[in-house]
């Protein structure tokens, strides 16, 4: 009774957590991106920098910023808004890319409409901007969503050296009876954390993807339809009483200069001011740990390469699958938002007896885990924009001429996936080189697997609270990651562009 | 007649790259309660006029005064430009509502000039259910709804097939014949001399780029006119002439 209690109130705080976070990043991706699409002074500030956030691995950033956050705001609170924060971070930036390229791929007589009928900020935004990015949203958010459930757990708890912070949540509450041994708890954890995310899939974020984008996926719409009618009329509502105030006041809700310039002051103050508890000293701590780099990260390299060669092998064929029929489509979309959304941590200890059982065993769970941030956002790409692009007369054409099998899939159906498959194999690579700090080192109730590599340099730093070596390997990765961004992935890009990308 | 509107000697310049492009050198025009029509060879600078007199762009000088205390514009675009996520209705009645008329009375001034157009019936349809011809009907609802002194025309009738084209023609010119509307005068630039001398009272010819003033022709032909006319015909191989001058 009191085990289903928890468990309860620690899947609705999880959940809360979730909601918050994702809002949070709602509103972030809209503002931001519509801000980056109609200024070219924000888009060439923000279009370099958000491109490197998302592909740097956050999760080695992730306990140096919970502590900055946690200083700054001492308390339960403080943890909680750090938590939720750490959430945001690993589901915004899709959201801001797809909000910034549906507006910027506007027909720009839009614009000119929007000026000859003096439709002021707050009516472009409510009757341009949100609708017209409406699509991306949705079907960024269906990809977000698991990307914050996999990183879930790791906000809510997070060790650094001697600190520890632990917030209730399913996440934190799995991981606890796994160390304290009790599997009762361990697998009612899961299977509680399982329903909740297949519940949020069925009831709101499949009818949704089904309603706004026409794809095939299971769900149960009632309770979509009542939030979706509840969130228009309060929609609507707002929209009419902000556009009415907007034209009564004459206002431009736009900050003046002075306001934005003391804002930013503001925010550096308060970084500096949490900052200042961070000596210096530990920096000397860094060198050695900082000079294995290279040798880790040639340790690691291989480990990507293969887990990317799998994710492109493997969802091409599923999504080939997924084509042909309907069913298969829908259930391996469901199985995949289920599997997806499974928290990064929570994977070592549901496969310990794995583990365990074989010498290959860790390097198999390690696959698993590395396979789990980076797979998905393959097959998630290929399923939502990907299969769409599969040209409808390309494929009667092949079905008038008996186009089939392996002449279909090299002469169709890739070509077809190329550009898709070059936008979900970079976040990918991204998202990798994340994984691997929960895929090379874990220490669960006293066992530790040390699988070596960059991603188990970042973790022992970790784990020993070395910040500075924290912070210098996940730059130095960061750095590596840009670098072959920049000059691998772009011309790679660009080649497909070129050869694959519409007419 | 009265005046509405004064355009003095408008320059425009367009730099691009240290590409410098001359388009508009000094347009002047006085236009009255009047249906005027901009003819010009491609590309010499009518959208750019229109869009300076709508108040999209900014010429580098000269000024374009209205004499009317309402100096509102209605803008009919080339292509609809008509939010696909809204709905007939919604579309028209936007202006409205962003300008702040509550939305049941934006809603209801929407209807009425749906009615002028004959789109009543469709309001609840999107536009991706209707054809060109009746897209290009909302547009022309959602110019006139906003109740303008000036209605702008570019190239309206250009996507259109030649059947609904014409059909459209004579609705805007009764429309316009009739007083139905707040509109006190009309601008439209277009490719098509017969479609000038049609519709207008007079008609401005320019210059290939950048664009002068190469003469302004009264059509003093009475109403409705006849295409096979021999004074239409006349007028015509005179404007050919001015354009080809
Ligand atoms: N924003 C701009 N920046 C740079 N050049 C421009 C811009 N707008 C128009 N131009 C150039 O100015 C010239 C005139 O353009 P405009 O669209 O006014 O011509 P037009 O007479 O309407 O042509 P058309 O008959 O083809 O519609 C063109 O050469 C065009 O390329
Ligand atoms: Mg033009």
């Amino acid at each position: 009774m009191l085990l289903l209690q928890e468990l309860l109130i620690a899947t609705a705080l999880s959940l809360a957590r979730m909601f918050s976070a994702y809002i949070i990043s709602l509103l972030l991706a809209i503002s931001v991106g519509s801000w980056m699409a109609r200024s070219r002074a924000v888009e060439s500030l923000l279009l370099p920098v958000l491109d490197v956030l998302q592909s740097i691995p956050i999760l080695g950033f992730f306990p140096a910023a919970l502590l900055l956050l946690a200083r700054l705001l001492p308390g339960g609170l403080g943890l909680e808004l750090a938590a939720v924060f750490l959430i945001v971070t690993s589901l915004v930036w899709n959201m801001i890319f797809g909000v910034y390229t549906s507006l910027k791929a506007l027909d720009p007589s839009v614009y000119d409409m929007a000026e000859v009928y003096r439709l002021g900020p707050a009516a472009r935004f409510f009757f341009i901007y949100v609708p017209a990015c409406r699509e991306s949203i949705i079907a960024n958010s269906l990809v977000s969503w698991a990307g914050g459930w996999f990183f879930l757990t790791s906000a809510e708890v997070l060790s650094l050296g001697e600190e520890e912070y632990r917030l209730r949540g399913i996440g934190s509450l799995i991981l606890d009876s796994f160390s304290r041994e009790d599997l009762a708890g361990f697998y009612s954890g899961v299977a509680v954390l399982l329903a909740a995310i297949l519940a949020t899939y069925l009831l709101l974020w499949n009818p949704a993807s089904v309603t706004v984008l026409r794809l095939p996926l299971p769900g149960v719409p009632a309770v979509f339809e009542v939030v979706k009618s509840a969130v228009g009329y309060a929609w609507g509502g707002l929209a009419q009483v902000l556009t009415s105030l907007e034209v009564k006041l004459g206002v431009v809700f736009r900050l003046p200069r002075p306001i934005k310039a003391a804002l930013l002051l503001l925010a550096a103050a308060a970084v500096a001011y949490s900052a200042r508890g961070l000596s210096l000293e530990p920096l000397r701590e860094a060198a050695p740990v900082l000079s294995s780099f290279p040798l880790e990260l040639a340790k690691s390299l291989p480990r990507v390469g293969l887990v990317l060669l799998l994710s492109l092998g493997l969802s091409v064929v599923i999504a080939y699958f997924a084509h042909l029929s309907r069913g298969v489509s829908m259930a391996v979309s469901m199985a995949g938002e289920v599997l997806a959304s499974i928290p990064a941590v929570v994977w070592w200890p549901l496969l310990s007896n794995l583990a365990l059982s074989h010498p290959l065993g860790p390097s198999i769970v390690m696959l698993i885990v590395y396979l789990q941030g980076a797979f998905w956002y393959v097959y998630f790409n290929l399923i939502v924009y990907g299969l769409a692009s599969v040209r409808k007369d390309l494929d009667e054409l092949a079905t008038v001429y008996r186009v089939r099998g392996l002449p279909y899939l090299r002469y169709v159906f890739v070509p077809s996936l190329l550009p898709s498959l070059a936008t979900g194999l970079l976040s990918a690579w991204g998202g990798s080189w994340n994984a691997s700090i929960v895929a090379e080192y874990v220490d669960m109730g006293g066992r530790t697997f040390d699988m070596q590599g960059v991603g188990s340099l970042i973790s022992k730093a970790a784990a020993q609270g070395n910040v500075a070596a924290l912070l210098a390997t996940s730059l130095a990765l960061s750095l590596f990651i840009v670098l072959v961004n920049k000059t691998l992935w772009v011309r790679l890009f660009r080649f497909i562009e070129r050869r694959y990308g519409g007419e | 007649m009265p005046k509405v509107l004064t355009i003095s000697n408008l320059r425009k310049t367009f730099i691009e790259d240290k590409r410098v492009l001359e388009v508009l050198a000094g347009i002047s025009l006085e236009v009255g309660e009047e249906f005027i029509s901009i003819l010009g060879p491609s590309g010499c600078g009518k959208t750019t006029l229109l869009r300076i007199i709508a108040g999209l762009e900014k010429a580098d000088s000269g000024e374009v005064v209205f004499h009317t205390p309402d100096k509102r514009v209605g803008f009919v675009f080339q292509s609809p430009t008509l939010l696909p996520w809204l709905t007939v209705l919604e579309n028209v009645a936007l202006p409205l509502r962003a300008s702040g008329v509550r939305r049941d009375e934006a809603y209801e001034k929407a209807r009425k000039y749906l009615s002028l157009v004959g789109l009543r019936a469709f309001e609840d349809f999107y536009p991706r259910e209707l054809s060109g011809g009746m897209k290009q009907r909302v547009n022309i609802a959602r110019a006139l709804a906003v109740e303008p002194t000036l209605l702008l025309m570019d190239e309206p009738f250009s996507q259109l097939d030649p059947l609904t084209a014409e059909s459209l023609r004579s609705e805007v010119l009764d429309l316009w014949l009739y007083g139905v509307t707040t509109v006190r005068a009309v601008i439209m630039v277009t490719h098509n001399v017969d479609e000038a001398i049609l519709m207008s009272d007079r008609i401005v010819v320019l210059s290939p780029r950048p664009a002068k003033v190469n003469g302004i022709i009264e059509v003093n032909l009475p109403r409705p006119r006849d295409r096979r006319s021999p004074e239409f015909q006349k007028l015509e191989d005179r404007i050919y002439e001015l354009i080809s001058a």
